[in-house]
């Protein structure tokens, strides 16, 4: 029997798991949750919200001083 | 950017009848999604709206785009008056549904969760397959990717049997 991991780095040809890959979906992401617990996965999710929001904070900070050296 | 943990234990440890369902349900099911709030489906009970008044209480929840200067008040009363808010709290944003898209009310939720410990608590997390018809009734372009993965996902832990081919 296979292992979920080889099923999804290793689909069938017509299975969901090749669909989603054709789709575009980069199942190696999936493959890396797995292997981490429910919790892991939320403090994983955590962390990513963070990076998000700081990279959005940055960019703001960069538009307004774009702006503001225009004046 | 909601804090998960602080928003889950606050539920938890006051004794709510809830559900996770939403973005978090999601990533605990180990699609690659990202989200920045957190979905609670909840009892309608009148016991149970009280008990989620003092739960979120301490962080000051008010409609999302409320007017600042208008008055709001947080309890029961106000809860027994909707079904669904979008909160806008200290913690970030919360949603409360007691009705699922897909799924039905809340014992329907509950019938389509699987318990899973979080920080200390058994919590109520929506099933893939309950997950999937969600996006499924939803119909929306934005659900496909999150769909396609769940149905991956669903399949990989499936019996070698069950794979689809």
């Amino acid at each position: 029997m296979r292992t979920p991991e080889e099923k999804l780095l290793n689909p069938r040809p017509g299975s969901k798991i090749a669909e989603a890959v054709r789709y575009g979906l980069d199942l190696t992401l999936v493959v890396e949750n797995l292997r981490r617990t429910p919790q892991q996965r939320l403090e994983r999710l955590q962390g990513a919200m963070v990076s998000v929001e700081k990279l959005r904070l940055a960019m703001e900070t960069a538009k307004a001083k774009r702006r503001a050296d225009r004046k | 950017m909601i804090d998960i943990e602080q928003a889950i234990v606050a539920m938890a440890s006051n004794d709510v009848e809830y559900a996770v369902i939403g973005g978090v349900a999601l990533s605990i099911r180990a699609t690659a999604y990202i989200t920045f709030d957190i979905d609670f489906a909840y009892s309608r009970s009148r016991n149970n709206l009280a008990k989620i008044a003092k739960a979120l209480a301490p962080f000051n929840p008010r409609p999302r785009g409320f007017p600042p200067e208008l008055p709001f008040v947080w309890d029961v009363s106000t809860l027994s008056k909707g079904s669904v808010f979008t909160l806008d709290t200290t913690i970030g944003d919360i949603d409360l549904l007691s009705e699922v898209k897909g799924i039905g009310d809340f014992p329907d939720v509950v019938a389509s969760s699987e318990k899973i410990d979080l920080w200390g608590f058994s919590v109520n997390i929506l099933s893939i397959d309950g997950l999937i018809a969600v996006k499924r009734a939803a119909g929306r372009e934005k659900d496909v990717p999150g769909l396609k993965h769940l149905e991956a996902i669903k399949e990989a832990l499936s019996d070698e049997g069950n794979e689809s081919n």
